[in-house]
C-alpha cells in the first residue's frame, strides 16, 4: 500500500520515462467509442496497450492508479497535416515524386507537442496540395516518435494550387493528362493505387474539383477521400458515386454557415468522414473547434466523435492500433477536464503509448 | 472582347444574388406541350398556331395546332424555336486553363478544367443557348480537344457531354504569340520557347502534323496528341481554328489544303474557322476549300479582335457566297451580348430570318458533328427549345423560356400560373 502511494506520488512529479510499463486510470466519466460514457471507469495499461476497460478492473498487485475526476477518452486522430515544416512537403523540382514524406518527420518538434496538447494523438502527415501528386502521406504518433504507417494514401493535387505559371503542369487538363500517364503504366506507389492496395487523398478546393477528381476516381477504380472541399456536403451523390470519403479542413469561427452546413450535411450521410489540422499550417485546436460548430449546427454528436476517433483511424488506415478504447489497442489517451465534445474543456494530460507526453500543471 | 465582358459583369451579378442557381440540380423531366403562334422548326418550315410535343428527354411531335387544353404542363409563348447553339463559348479556367510549357498540346481536353458551377452556365441557358462548344483557350497554337455540351442539367461532365472530343482546336494569329518573353535573353522560362510571330506560329503547326504523320511509319517520332492529329487529318476529328484576321484565315485554308495533298493521309480534314472577322474579304477562298465560319461577336464600330473589323452586313455577303455561316456570342449573355442578339445584329445587317436562325441552330450543330441530336425541331431530336415572347431576334422580344432535354430550366410562366 505504502509502495502505491509512493508510486502514486512519484507519477504527478515525474516525467515521462518514469512511469511504470503497468498502470491505470480510473476517471470520472469514460468517453467510449459509440459515445456511450462509463460514469466511473479503469482503463489497465501494459506495456503501453490498453489491457482492458470496465467500470472495475482487477488491477494486479501494487499497480500504480492514476486517479482523475473529469473525462477520459481515446486520442484524437488528426487527418490532414504538413507536419511541423510545411516547406519539406513539397519538391518543387518535379511535380510528381514518389516519395515518403514520413522522411521528414521530425518527431521532436514542439508542433507535435502542441498537437497532443490538443488531444490529437495520431497525426497523419500528407504532402503539399501544390505538387501534382507529392508523394505518399505517414501516419505518426504526436508523441514518442513512433511511425504507424509509411505509407496512408498517395497525394493527389486537383486543386489549383497543383498547378503553377511558370513550370508544369500550368493547366487542369494537362495535370489530368500527366496523372492518367501515370496510372495507365503505373509504377510505385500509383501501382500500388491502382492495385486498390494504397488509398488516395485527393486535394481539393471547388466544386468543380471535387467533381474532377469523382470522375478520375471512378475511371481508374481508385479509393480514398477528398480534402478541402468545403461544399462536399452539397456533392454526396458525386462522391459517393466515386466511393470517396471526405476530410474536413477545419473551419474557423468566421466560417460562413453554408460551409459548416455543408459539413453537417455531410454527417448525415453514409459517406465516412474525419476531420483535418491544416488550414494551411498546422492548427491543433482548429480540429476539435471545428468538429464544435458542427454540433452547434446540428451535427449528430455520436458521428462527430466516430469522425474524431475511430472512423479517421479507419481512413488513415491505422484503425487496429488508434482511434478506440478497446483492449490491445495503443494506450493513446486523453484526460479531459470535461466531454472532450464541449469547447469549454480542456486537456490535462496525454499519454501516448501509454507514456504521460503532456501534463498541465496545477498552480 | 472588353465590350461583352463589361457587359457580362453588370449584367449578371444582380441575377447571382436573388435567385438559385440552375446548375445545383436536375430539373424534373415533363411530357411539356409548347404552344406558340410561330414554331420555327429550322428545318425551312414554320408553323402558325402549332405546338412542340415533349416526350420525356425527346421531342415527341411538331404540328400545327397540336394541343386545345392549357393544361399544368402546357406552356403557351409567341415562338418556339430549336435550343440555340454557340459554337464558340469560351468560358473557362482563365490561366488554368492553358498548358504553358508547350505550345502544342492536342491530347489535352478541355473536359477536364470545366467549371459547371460557374454561374456564367446558367446564363448562358437562361438566354436561350441550350448546347455550346467549349475549346482550350487559345494561348496555345494547339491547344486540344473541346466538348460539346448541354448548358444546363447535372453539374458533371459526363451528364452534360453532348459529344466529348467534339473538335480539335487550334489558333491562327497572334494571340499564341503574344506575351511570350522576347529574344536576346537569357532563356529564363519555356515562355522563349514559344512562336512571337504568326510564321512561328503556322510552322508550330505544319511541324505538328509532318512529326504526327512521320510517327506513323516510325512510332519513335510520335509525339504526345499524334493520335488527335491523325485523326483530325483523316477527318475523323473536326478542326476549329480560330483565325481573326485575313492573313490568319487564307493560313488556316492554305495548310488545309496543303495537308489534303500529303499522300499518307487517307481522308480529308473537316475544319471551320472560328472567330473569322475577316472572313468577308475573301469568301471565295472558303468556298473553293468547302470551310465554314464562326464569326465573333458584333463589335459596335467594327473593329474587334487582333485588329480585324467586321461590319454588321458580314453575314449577309458571307451567306450570299454560299459560306456556312455560324454566330458566336463568346459566352457572352443579357440583352446586347447575346447569341440571340448576334443574329438580331446580322438581320440589321441584311440577313433573313431564316438563315439567321440556322446560323444559331442547324449550322453550328454539323460544325460540331451533332445534328442528328440538335439544332432543328424534329420528331426523336433531343427537346431543347427556346420560347420567346415575340419574333425571335427582334429588338423588342426575348427568350422567356428554356427547356433543355425535357427539363423546364427558365419558365415562361407568371410566378402565380405555375
Amino acid at each position: 500500500m505504502l509502495l502505491t502511494i509512493a508510486t502514486a506520488f512519484s507519477l504527478l512529479a515525474a516525467p515521462a520515462a518514469e512511469l511504470p510499463a503497468t498502470f491505470a486510470i480510473r476517471a470520472g466519466h469514460v468517453l467510449l467509442d459509440d459515445s456511450t460514457v462509463l460514469d466511473g471507469g479503469m482503463v489497465l495499461v501494459e506495456d503501453g496497450r490498453i489491457r482492458a476497460i470496465a467500470r472495475e478492473v482487477d488491477l494486479p498487485e501494487n499497480c500504480a492508479v492514476v486517479e482523475h475526476a473529469g473525462w477520459l477518452s481515446a486520442g484524437l486522430v488528426g487527418l490532414h497535416s504538413m507536419g511541423s515544416d510545411p516547406a519539406e512537403m513539397r519538391d518543387a523540382t518535379r511535380p510528381v515524386l514518389d516519395a515518403e514524406v514520413a522522411w521528414a518527420f521530425n518527431p521532436r518538434s514542439s508542433e507535435y507537442a502542441k498537437a497532443a496538447a490538443a488531444g490529437i494523438t495520431t497525426l497523419v502527415l500528407t504532402p503539399s496540395p501544390r505538387s501534382l501528386s507529392g508523394g505518399v502521406s505517414a501516419v505518426v504518433k504526436t508523441g514518442g516518435g513512433r511511425i504507424l504507417s509509411r505509407s496512408a494514401h498517395l497525394s493527389l493535387g486537383f486543386s489549383a494550387a497543383a498547378l503553377s505559371l511558370n513550370a508544369y503542369p500550368t493547366s487542369f487538363a494537362s495535370a489530368v493528362a500527366e496523372l492518367n500517364n501515370r496510372f495507365e503504366k503505373p509504377s510505385g506507389a500509383f501501382a500500388r493505387a491502382r492495385a486498390g492496395e494504397l488509398p488516395c487523398l485527393f486535394e481539393v478546393a471547388t466544386r468543380a474539383d471535387v467533381q474532377r477528381a469523382s470522375e478520375f476516381s471512378r475511371r481508374w477504380k481508385l479509393r480514398g477521400a477528398i480534402y478541402g472541399a468545403d461544399l462536399a456536403g452539397e456533392q454526396l451523390d458525386v462522391l459517393s458515386e466515386a466511393g470517396l470519403a471526405v476530410i474536413v479542413a477545419p473551419l474557423s469561427a468566421g466560417a460562413d454557415r453554408r460551409s459548416i452546413q455543408s459539413t453537417v450535411k455531410l454527417a448525415a450521410s453514409d459517406i465516412a468522414f474525419g476531420f483535418g489540422v491544416d488550414n494551411p499550417m498546422l492548427d491543433p485546436q482548429a480540429m476539435r473547434f471545428t468538429a464544435g460548430l458542427c454540433i452547434r449546427e446540428g451535427m449528430d454528436r455520436k458521428r462527430a466523435w466516430r469522425a474524431l476517433t475511430t472512423q479517421a483511424a479507419e481512413l488513415a488506415g491505422v484503425a487496429k492500433h488508434v482511434g478506440s478504447l478497446q483492449k490491445g489497442r495503443d494506450a493513446d489517451l486523453v484526460l479531459w477536464s470535461g466531454n472532450p465534445l464541449e469547447l469549454s474543456s480542456g486537456v490535462q494530460s496525454v499519454y501516448i503509448d501509454g507514456k504521460l507526453v503532456h501534463e498541465v500543471k496545477k498552480p | 472582347m472588353s465590350l461583352p465582358l463589361f457587359a457580362l459583369f453588370i449584367a449578371a451579378l444582380p441575377a447571382q444574388q436573388i435567385r438559385q442557381p440552375l446548375t445545383q440540380g436536375e430539373a424534373p423531366r415533363q411530357n411539356w406541350i409548347v404552344r406558340a403562334e410561330r414554331v420555327y422548326t429550322a428545318t425551312g418550315r414554320a408553323i402558325k398556331d402549332g405546338a412542340v410535343l415533349v416526350n420525356g428527354s425527346k421531342i415527341g411531335a411538331v404540328g400545327p395546332g397540336a394541343a386545345e387544353e392549357n393544361g399544368k404542363y402546357t406552356l403557351s409563348v409567341y415562338a418556339v424555336t430549336p435550343g440555340m447553339i454557340d459554337a464558340s463559348v469560351r468560358i473557362g479556367p482563365g490561366t488554368a486553363g492553358v498548358e504553358q510549357s508547350r505550345e502544342v498540346t492536342p491530347e489535352l481536353r478541355i473536359a477536364d478544367a470545366l467549371d459547371l458551377f460557374d454561374v456564367r452556365w446558367d446564363r448562358q441557358a437562361e438566354s436561350g443557348v441550350t448546347t455550346a462548344l467549349v475549346c482550350p483557350q487559345d494561348e496555345n497554337v494547339i491547344g486540344g480537344l473541346g466538348i460539346a455540351l448541354k448548358t444546363a442539367g447535372k453539374p458533371t461532365v459526363k451528364d452534360r457531354t453532348l459529344k466529348a472530343d467534339a473538335v480539335l482546336r487550334g489558333s491562327m494569329g497572334s494571340q499564341p504569340s503574344t506575351r511570350n518573353s522576347p529574344a536576346f535573353q537569357r532563356p529564363r522560362s519555356f515562355y522563349n520557347r514559344r512562336p512571337t510571330t504568326r510564321m512561328g506560329v503556322e510552322w508550330e503547326w505544319r511541324k505538328s502534323f509532318y512529326e504526327a504523320v512521320a510517327g506513323k511509319n516510325d512510332p519513335a517520332r510520335a509525339l504526345p496528341g499524334s493520335a488527335e492529329l491523325l485523326r483530325a487529318l483523316d477527318g475523323k476529328l473536326t478542326l476549329s481554328i480560330q483565325a481573326w484576321t485575313t492573313q490568319d484565315i487564307r493560313t488556316a485554308v492554305f495548310l488545309k489544303e496543303e495537308l489534303e495533298q500529303e499522300p499518307q493521309i487517307a481522308g480529308k480534314p473537316r475544319v471551320f474557322v472560328d472567330a473569322a472577322a475577316e472572313a468577308w474579304k475573301e469568301p471565295e477562298l472558303l468556298v473553293r476549300s468547302k470551310v465554314g465560319v464562326v464569326l465573333p461577336p458584333f463589335p459596335v464600330d467594327g473593329r474587334t479582335g487582333e485588329g480585324s473589323f467586321m461590319a454588321w452586313n458580314v453575314a449577309k455577303l458571307l451567306c450570299d457566297e454560299n459560306v456556312p455561316v455560324a454566330f458566336s456570342a463568346h459566352g457572352g449573355s443579357g440583352p446586347l451580348y447575346s447569341l440571340a442578339s448576334q443574329a438580331g445584329y446580322a438581320m440589321q445587317g441584311g440577313l433573313e430570318f431564316d438563315k439567321a436562325l440556322a446560323a444559331v441552330t442547324s449550322v453550328p450543330a454539323r460544325f460540331l458533328g451533332v445534328e442528328d441530336r440538335v439544332g432543328t425541331l424534329e420528331v426523336g431530336k433531343d427537346a431543347d427549345l427556346a420560347l420567346w415572347n415575340g419574333e425571335p431576334f427582334q429588338p423588342t422580344s426575348r427568350v422567356i423560356g428554356v427547356i433543355i432535354d425535357g427539363a423546364l430550366v427558365l419558365d415562361p410562366r407568371p410566378t402565380d400560373a405555375r
